[in-house]
């Protein structure tokens, strides 16, 4: 065989030239290739060549590529400049590869060691490589530092089973089937009631979630409030005063709140009993990505797919570890110490690291694990480039956290006193932190406040100044914000760590939830309705979670794909054959939603000026420019407003704090932002 | 002027709901028809609690109330007539 040089596929074209800069000590020569850069060096009297992918370059579809047409189930794997116009990049990368693979003599896959980065360079080495993908070492590291990347080829080693590979391509193609058919047939039937074409979607892991947000959004629509009352009592001793709250936190009859007024005001309470306790408050598990979006959103209000982006730049940057994992665990061979000493050069945390470095650091450990990589951690490097500011707050919170599960339980100290008066008893509660613990650590992100307590002992006494009696309501049912919805999808195991934000943000972009509060729209309600009809398999968890626990077992090599392809395509052909046969009533229902969301798109809100009338975005027949008009405008209203002419004009469905005028979201150019549509707004004068 | 997008008008043969205009079994579709169970239904508890309040007064404070929901909303100013 003649002697060729060590070909490394890499995921995407930052970590080729982590990878190269790793291997080479910094000395490998860069080149362009097709329009991409590959890096050649020598390492161990070896010669290597790095490149790399751009994500997916490969992608399935069926041969017909005809819209109109379903059911399909074959389908083939294609070069994504094929399937999608975004995608020309990808036809570069694959003809970059290919021509470097004729003279490699070695393939490594140095792609992300998951599901989706192993397919990434299993297609690559059988498509672009000539089948290479048996024959080709395996790079794993979960950092892209320099010591874990030279110690990753140091130990390459070849692919076993290609569990993971297997998994992904299974998914994809089950994706595929599922997406397509469903879409088609919905898409199709709303044609054939006369709507222009429109892609109503339906994907194996949306129609379920659609599902729960739909399932909470009834509940929220047809709430009722019932009314309580929120009964305190107001006591005083020696001129100071204090606030206790009755013993039961909602009293339902206002006679019965009354009465407890009547019965207190004026009277003399007595401290019956004091309670003193000491809780420990163990420091929290280390961050898998689930955990990490949800904790970005509470402290940062940054959404799950958002926070993964910023995870993904700061592991391209070796700042932090692979961010798509599920592990909750911290495995010693990280290295413990070194990353806390390394942090400790960092000066945020230089005043924290020097204490948790006494003795031997060990940190609290989580229940969930994920063989390919551990939990999310710094790597212990200094950010050699500026981060912006959601950076510079994503790092912040995982070094806090990383911090924090070495620190030791915080203990909180808590009271509570029982006041009585006649019969009647209230209570009061407090609680303060004695030791902080991993508190300390983790700094502003905590959230334990303090409460202290007058000193109360028991048998003293107090007159009873006041007892406010507040009528309160039930609250309605929340929606689901981003975080909580990602959440639920984790519990109802569905979807991946992967996918899970994307999928959420596939919802808003299909226009079946609309705004930050996640409404859902006239167009998701008919979706779920309509399938729970024809089709309810498809918007149940169950049928999904089958397939998710299946594709799991084909991951670890338990199960074959095949089988589990040819049970996937029987449910679907079972689903698409009942939507099919009522081709016109579920054509009728989605076109019925389209209309009705295309039209409250245009709807931004109640207008302020005749009180009565609704402010729409109009355009104009003469200027053609669009504008905000009331509907009230042939009665007499001209409430009116420019509105930028560039962009995309959504409603988010609020009122302006100053003006009480809509506020729309303008989105184009390069972020979106929020905008109240009055040009007299006091806010804007401020 | 001209608005950008509006409903289309439905048949006359079929049922539409009263308030939303989706197809309606009887007066109202399946969603409305939910919610006029849970306003009707949520009547007794709001008697209990306040000891006395008239039909038309409670649903008064029901379409009021910031923590209804839209649905239940626009039965109450439905049923209020």
């Amino acid at each position: 065989m003649s002697r060729g040089y060590t070909l490394v596929i890499c995921e995407k074209p930052d970590a080729a030239r982590r990878v190269s800069d790793a291997l080479s000590g910094g000395s490998s020569r860069n080149e362009q290739l097709d329009g991409t850069t590959v890096f050649r060096f020598s390492r161990k009297g070896e010669e290597y060549v790095v490149c790399s992918a751009q994500g997916h370059v490969y992608g399935v579809s069926d041969p017909t590529d005809e819209r109109s047409v379903y059911p399909v189930f074959d389908v083939e794997w294609y070069s994504s400049d094929l399937l999608d116009e975004d995608s020309a990049n990808a036809a570069r990368r694959i003809s970059a590869i290919k021509k470097l693979s004729s003279e490699a003599s070695k393939f490594v896959n140095a792609c992300d060691f998951d599901v989706e980065g192993e397919t990434i360079g299993f297609n690559l080495l059988r498509y672009a490589c000539g089948g290479k993908e048996k024959d080709a070492l395996r790079a794993r590291f979960s950092t892209l530092t320099e010591e874990d990347l030279v110690k990753a080829f140091d130990e390459l080693r070849p692919l076993q089973g290609q569990g993971f590979a297997r998994a992904g391509r299974a998914r994809h193609a089950i994706d595929f089937v599922w997406g397509v058919n469903l879409t088609r047939a919905l898409s199709q039937s709303a044609l054939g009631s006369g709507h222009r074409y429109q892609t109503v979607s339906v994907g194996r892991v949306q129609g379920p979630t659609l599902g729960f947000l739909v399932q909470r959004e009834r509940e929220s629509r047809e709430f009722v409030p019932v009314p309580h009352w929120k009964v305190s009592g107001v006591f005083e001793r020696d001129g100071k005063k204090f606030t206790a709250a009755y013993v039961d936190d909602r009293v339902e009859t206002k006679a019965v709140a009354d009465a407890i007024r009547t019965e207190c005001v004026g009277r003399e309470a007595v401290a019956d009993a004091v309670r003193k306790s000491s809780v420990q408050v163990g420091s929290p598990v280390p961050f898998n990505i689930g955990d990490l979006q949800k904790e970005a959103y509470r402290q940062f209000g940054y959404t799950p797919s958002r926070t993964l982006q910023i995870a993904e730049r700061l592991y391209l940057s070796a700042l932090i570890s692979y961010p798509r994992t599920g592990s909750q665990r911290l495995p010693p061979s990280i290295g413990y110490s070194k990353i806390l000493q390394n942090l400790g050069g960092i000066p945020e945390y230089s005043a924290l690291v020097p204490e948790l470095l006494r003795g031997q650091p060990k940190p609290v450990q989580g229940p969930k694990e994920d063989a390919a990589h551990p939990a999310i951690h710094p790597t212990g490097e200094r950010p050699k480039r500026a981060l912006d500011a959601s950076e510079a707050s994503v790092f912040d919170l995982v070094a806090r956290r990383f911090l924090a599960a070495f620190g030791p339980s915080a203990r909180r100290e808590l009271a509570e006193v029982s006041l009585s008066v006649g019969g009647r008893g209230f209570r009061l509660s407090g609680g303060r932190t004695v030791f902080p613990g991993w508190m300390k650590f983790y700094g502003k992100y905590a959230g334990y406040r303090d409460v202290e307590l007058l000193p109360i002992a028991r048998g003293d006494r107090f007159r009873v100044v006041d007892v406010p009696v507040e009528e309160r309501f039930e609250q309605r049912p929340p929606k689901y914000n981003q975080s909580s919805l990602l959440e639920k999808m984790e519990k109802e195991g569905i979807g991946t760590k992967a996918t899970r934000a994307e999928i959420i943000s596939t919802l808003v972009g299909r226009g079946y939830v609309a705004g930050e509060s996640m409404e859902v729209t006239d167009l998701g309600l008919s979706v779920v309705e309509t399938m729970g009809k024809y089709a309810p398999s498809i918007i149940s968890t169950g049928l999904t979670k089958n397939i998710e626990e299946k594709l799991e077992a084909v991951e670890g090599g338990a199960e074959g794909e095949a089988a589990l392809l040819r049970e996937t395509v029987r449910s679907i052909a079972d689903q698409v054959g009942e939507l099919s046969a009522n081709e016109e009533a579920v054509g009728k229902e989605i076109d019925s939603a389209l209309m009705s969301t295309a039209a409250r798109s245009f709807v931004l809100g109640r207008c302020p000026v005749c009180k009565t009338g609704e402010l729409r975005i109009i355009r104009s027949k003469t200027t053609k420019k669009r504008f905000v008009g009331c509907s009230n405008y042939p009665t007499g209203c001209r409430a009116s407003a420019p509105l930028p002419q560039k962009g995309t004009v959504k409603p988010t469905n609020r009122a302006c704090e100053h003006c009480s005028w809509p506020v729309v979201y303008v989105v184009g150019g390069r972020r979106p932002w929020k905008l109240c549509v009055n040009p007299e707004c006091p806010g804007k004068k401020k | 002027m001209e608005a950008v997008c509006e409903s289309r008008v439905p048949g006359e043969e079929e049922m539409k709901c009263t308030i939303c205009r989706r197809e309606a079994v009887a007066d109202l579709c399946a969603y409305h028809t939910e919610a006029r169970e849970k306003v009707k239904g949520a009547y007794p508890a709001w008697v209990k609690a306040y000891g006395r309040i008239e039909w038309e007064d409670y649903l008064d404070k029901v379409k009021r109330n910031v923590q209804t929901g839209q649905w239940a909303k626009e039965i109450a100013e439905l049923l209020k007539g």
